[in-house]
């Protein structure tokens, strides 16, 4: 939707993503966003070095414990267990149900949608229509009566959130390379007989790829939301795994007794998704080309 | 606080009841607001649906069975009292008939007569598929707990014949569950269970005076009821259904009820401090692991059974739940009159757990992998995620890797109708699932034996075992109470020997209530009569 | 543009098809038996194949959507299996309640979106800018259901300024546009529109700056004329977007509200949706999905043909 706008007028070669990269860099707070993001996802995948405490050892005495309890750090959750290397952990499942759906989404809308603006014709009108028939449900409902349907679990929840990118994504993707496909370029590389499979190599993915994967990242951050809202609603992520959302749900009602510690979780998924959002709006700005 | 303040307040305390005896009853007080755990108000045509919760509000507010249960005091288990019916025996030529005499000068809300016609009609509708008033949600609500009826038949007026499927001296247990509506009401709204499920008409203390679906039911009293004692001293009972649990400690908390149902362990502290009373009492409940005995599971061997009853730590969950449980080592409280003399405690004793683990094969180079199927939520689960990650981490420490499959409750409830046998549930060692035991059936004898398999009964884990089946024949054809309890304490205290299930926790029924909220008795009972309640 | 949309409707037909095709297999999709969430805890199994026929499992699937849709389409949504009453008033009840909220989070939206996101055109590239960005990025950023339980606590509970929870005072008998009724709407309106208040600030300033790039407001601005002539002109340019983005947002607000509702205890689609789901009600669970997805779909066309109508280039070949 918004990605449409952002389609290069041509945009091949290193000279324009190194463009991209120095505009990018040239915002303080794009930087920062991305800064903090590289520190979570480096976290979460090391979590198990990184985590000072064993995430599922209980400890009655350090039941929703303050911060700075020893021990805990960031205080105790609802079982006692240490809230950081909870946080760490539960970054991990959050991160992987938040990117997991839309990478996977992006092969599969990707595919659909570069194969539907290339070919055109009929196939366009069948992959989009079976597209349309996916986007015609409001995106949280159509995860929540998925996830609902095949019942609780990380798998599930991904399977759900999957389906719902999908379509957002061949449509991008069918709309960008529509527009490339009716660009000078191609159409004389057409015409000079090039093969099809190195058009799409050389001319359409170079020019859809950026655009496409924008749109994919700024999904992501709604992934975030969305994962975690599953798992509020008991939908997602079942214990011992914890992601960010199942800790919120958990400690919704000590935000009475000890709301610091029980609100960390929720901090933790705006935090992400915050990051996640200014890197994407960073890395579309820094690809608008001034005219 | 001084000598003299205490002496006050317990002189108070002392006087207090004896003033409000002498206060006139008929003096309306007040409007109680109610959260209740439900997402709707439960079906109102006399059979609820929505367990225990759903007969507590639309059951036995609306309603009488022919049998009720005393909800009067909070010291021993609730006992039978009669109801509809005033007397009750099985004729002394044929024990499997009944002969109920009713009680007379009963009327429903809408003003007829309860009589034997209309409790006939209530059979009917519920279990002859042939009758004009027959109505397949009323068998479905019913079936399950009324197993020993097989036939009914008017002998006058205000007497009538209950046969049972064989000897069963449970029927009066069972017949609290039948709500007697009113068939000249239901000929009234058009013959239509709909109609009169927004017009309901029983012969309970309350009536029904508003109802708008997932929203609110708005109960009055019946002036008229039959038992003086019980005519409600509140101007207005209003049930409201919150499911989601902050949503009802924020509506406590904000004064928009005086009354929550399961407020959560981590928001007691937060209520306690804002003057709020969390009431608790042990309620026939229990909350356990209930194993599969079949060969292929390690619970066959029976040192398994004892090892992980062993190694949880009970007094801590209990901790953990801020108070609003209380530790189960069988299926009954050990002052239960069934309790028995079991001479297996399952008790918090990880060093003997790790010895029967190891007698039985298993140690640090052999960890033990279990895998359980839980439920995220779900009537009488209590708060199943926190307990069962916390029971998780007990067996860890003793060498065993649990692994919990968790299910949305329904779910839960179809891989329990599956039995452990069943193909779904290969690799399950154990089902999560609380269970009622609120009489001899329930808290016992439907969880062993051949005829108590899946799907016809709650044997999930194929108990097989011979005492167990012989003692039960035993108790079914025993009318003497007092013989009949010393059979069943036999029963349980083989059932805790054998360790047939693993024992986490019995449910206290907790709820929170404003201090302007008067009068209550917490029963040990699922129920609770909203009669003598008044707002202060 | 007759026959753009008649080429419209055209393409919609097949969607509702599709869409009411997915609606019945996510029923089929659940893992355990159907069947199992009507009966009581021990049925037999002779009572398991009553209830199978009763409503029509024993059937081959074809067979069962064929049926399914016949009904549907004559408007027979089936009855709850849980309460016996019919779908259709369980979600007449339901959207109406649900339309309360969504028009006024809808407004709420608009209002602030537009006035963002033209501060943030207007302002663009300065500090206005990047503070209104920041804050739109944060309120798609918020876990909305948990700014709700944030709300209810600080300004129901800890502060007793607005009823926590419900549509109406408690004799309430319906909903009415007077003050009792209206306070109990602004929190779950607040966290309901926290997301499209952002996506439709984001917008317009996008439109905003795709206006004052545009040659004529440069011209008019070369030539001096009043600050007030150009907004006009920039504001006539960018609200058919914003509007068409307001539509849609609010057909995600009909369905989308599932998380806040169960919050506030609102007796709406969304609470409807997520208790069905929990007590497997199939019949309210289909009913319900079909209901909104349709109503969504018929929501993009007429947005789509509004804008089309506003702005001839949309009109794709």
């Amino acid at each position: 939707m918004s990605a449409t706008a952002a389609v290069p007028a041509k945009a091949q070669g290193t000279g324009y993503w190194g463009g991209v990269a120095r505009r990018f860099l040239r915002q303080p707070l794009a930087v920062a966003a991305a800064l903090v993001l590289l520190v979570v996802i480096l976290a979460a995948i090391g979590a198990d070095w990184i985590a000072p405490a064993d995430p599922f050892q209980t400890s009655v005495a350090r039941r929703l414990a303050a911060i700075g309890t020893p021990g805990r750090p960031l205080g105790g959750d609802e079982l006692g267990r240490d809230m950081l290397s909870r946080l760490i952990h539960g970054g991990r499942v959050s991160l992987a149900m938040a990117i997991v759906p839309v990478a996977v989404a992006l092969v599969i809308g990707g595919f659909l949608g570069v194969l539907a603006g290339y070919a055109g014709g009929a196939v366009n009108m069948a992959i989009m229509r079976v597209m349309d028939v996916f986007y015609a449900y409001p995106s949280i409902l159509l995860a929540v009566a998925i996830a609902g349907a095949l019942g609780p679990g990380m798998l599930n929840g991904m399977v759900a959130l999957t389906l719902v990118f999908v379509a957002p994504i061949a449509r991008v993707a069918e709309s960008v390379t529509t527009q490339v496909r009716a660009n000078d370029y191609v159409v004389a590389a057409r015409l000079s007989g090039a093969p099809t499979w190195m058009i799409l190599r050389r001319h359409v993915l170079n020019n859809v790829a950026g655009p496409v994967l924008v749109f994919a990242a700024s999904q992501v951050s709604v992934s975030i939301i969305a994962a975690s809202g599953l798992s509020f609603l008991g939908l997602g992520v079942s214990p011992p795994q914890a992601d960010w959302g199942l800790m919120l749900s958990a400690l919704r009602q000590a935000l009475y007794v000890n709301p610091w510690v029980a609100a960390l979780p929720g901090a933790a998924i705006f935090l992400c998704s915050m990051a996640v959002n200014i890197v994407s709006d960073g890395i579309r700005r820094a690809m608008e080309l001034r005219r | 606080m001084t000598c003299s303040t205490k002496l006050r307040r317990f002189a108070t305390a002392l006087l207090l009841p004896a003033l409000m005896g002498l206060a006139s009853p008929v003096v309306a007080q007040g409007t109680l607001r109610v959260a209740m755990t439900l997402a709707d108000i439960p079906l109102t045509d006399g059979a609820p649906d929505q367990g225990t919760e759903g007969v507590r509000f639309s059951g036995i507010t609306l309603y009488d069975g022919l049998t009720n249960w005393d909800l009067t005091q909070a010291e021993r288990p609730a006992e039978l009292r009669a109801g509809l019916a005033t007397e009750w025996a099985p004729r002394p030529d044929d024990p499997t008939r009944w002969i109920f005499k009713l009680r007379q000068g009963v009327r429903f809300h809408d003003g007829s007569v309860m009589n034997a016609d209309a409790v006939i009609f209530t059979f009917e509708r519920a279990l002859n598929s042939n009758h004009p008033a027959y109505d397949v949600s009323a068998r479905r609500q019913l079936q399950a707990f009324i197993p020993a009826v097989k036939a009914w038949s008017k002998i006058d007026e205000y007497t009538i014949e209950i046969e049972t499927n064989g000897i069963d001296s449970q029927l009066p247990f069972q017949m609290t569950r039948l709500f007697v509506v009113s068939p000249a009401h239901w000929e009234a709204v058009g013959r239509d269970w709909n109609a009169y499920r927004r017009n309901p008409s029983g012969t309970g203390p309350w009536r029904m005076d508003a109802l708008v679906p997932r929203q609110r039911m708005e109960l009055v009293p019946n002036r008229e009821y039959w038992d003086a004692a019980r005519r409600p001293r509140l101007d207005r009972l209003v049930l409201l259904p919150i499911p989601e649990v902050s949503a009802r400690t924020a509506a406590l908390l904000s004064n928009r009820v005086e009354w929550a149902e399961s407020p959560s362990p981590d928001s007691v502290p937060r209520l306690r401090q804002a003057g709020f009373t969390i009431s608790t009492n042990a309620i026939p409940h229990m909350w356990p692991y209930t194993v599969s005995v079949l060969p292929d599971s390690p619970f066959h061997d029976i040192r398994v059974r004892q090892a992980v009853n062993l190694a949880i730590d009970r007094d801590g969950l209990v901790q953990v739940l801020n108070g609003l449980a209380v530790p189960s080592i069988g299926n009954l409280t050990p002052d239960h009159p069934w309790f028995g003399t079991p001479s297996f405690r399952p008790r918090f004793d990880q060093a003997e757990a790790r010895r029967l683990l190891a007698a039985a094969g298993y140690g640090p180079n052999r960890r033990l992998p279990l895998k359980f199927i839980i439920s995220a939520s779900g009537s009488g689960q209590m708060y199943p995620l926190l307990m069962n990650e916390y029971v998780q981490e007990n067996l860890r420490q003793v060498g065993i890797d649990l692994e919990l499959q968790v299910f949305e409750w329904e779910a839960l409830r179809g891989r329990r109708r599956d039995g452990a046998q069943g193909a779904s549930n290969r690799g399950v060692h154990a089902l999560n699932n609380s269970w009622n035991s609120m009489d001899p059936y329930n808290g016992l004898l439907r969880f062993f034996g051949p005829n108590e398999l899946p799907p016809n009964g709650t044997n999930w884990g194929n108990i097989r075992d011979e005492v167990l089946e012989g003692l039960a024949e035993r108790v079914k054809g025993e009318f003497d109470p007092q013989r009949q309890a010393a059979l069943l304490a036999q029963i349980h205290t083989r059932f805790v020997d054998q360790a047939y299930f693993i024992w986490v926790v019995h449910d206290v029924g907790p709820r929170a209530l404003s201090r302007r909220v008067q009068g209550h008795v917490h029963a040990k009972s699922w129920y609770v009569d909203f009669s003598p309640l008044f707002l202060r | 543009m007759l026959r753009y949309l008649l080429r419209r409707l055209a393409y919609v037909a097949p969607i509702a098809v599709g869409v009411t095709l997915i609606v019945f297999l996510l029923v089929h999709i659940a893992p355990g038996d159907p069947i199992s969430a009507i009966l009581p805890d021990d049925a037999s199994a002779e009572m398991v194949a009553e209830a199978r026929r009763e409503y029509g499992l024993d059937k081959p699937l074809p067979v069962q959507y064929g049926i399914w849709l016949w009904r549907a389409a004559q408007g027979e949504l089936g009855t709850s299996i849980r309460s016996g009453r019919t779908v259709a008033s369980e979600l007449s009840m339901a959207v109406g309640n649900t339309f309360i909220l969504a028009v006024a989070a809808g407004l709420l939206a608009c209002v602030l979106g537009v006035a963002l996101g033209l501060v943030a055109g207007l302002a663009r590239d300065r500090i206005g800018d990047h503070l209104t960005s920041l804050f739109t990025l944060a309120g798609v950023s918020l876990p909305h259901y948990w700014v709700a339980i944030l709300l209810v606590i600080v300004f129901a509970v800890e502060n007793p300024w607005l009823p926590p929870l419900g549509m109406g005072p408690d004799s309430s008998d319906g909903w009415r546009p007077d003050w009792a009724h209206l306070q109990h709407l602004i929190l779950p309106a607040i966290a309901t529109a926290l997301i499209p208040m952002a996506v439709i600030a984001r917008t317009m300033r996008a439109s905003v700056i795709e206006a004052l790039d545009q040659d004529f407001v440069t011209t008019l601005h070369a030539k001096g004329l009043l600050p007030g002539r150009r907004l006009w002109h920039v504001l006539r340019n960018a609200l058919p977007t914003t509007l068409a983005v307001t539509g849609l947002q609010l057909g995600n607000m009909l369905g989308g509200s599932v998380l806040v509702e169960t919050v506030f205890a609102w007796p709406g689609t969304g609470f409807l949706l997520a208790n069905a789901i929990f007590q497997r009600d199939l019949p309210v669970l289909q009913g319900t999905m079909l209901v909104l997805s349709l109503f969504f779909v018929v929501l993009n066309l007429a947005v789509d043909l509004l804008q089309s109508w506003a702005d001839p280039r949309i009109r794709r070949a």
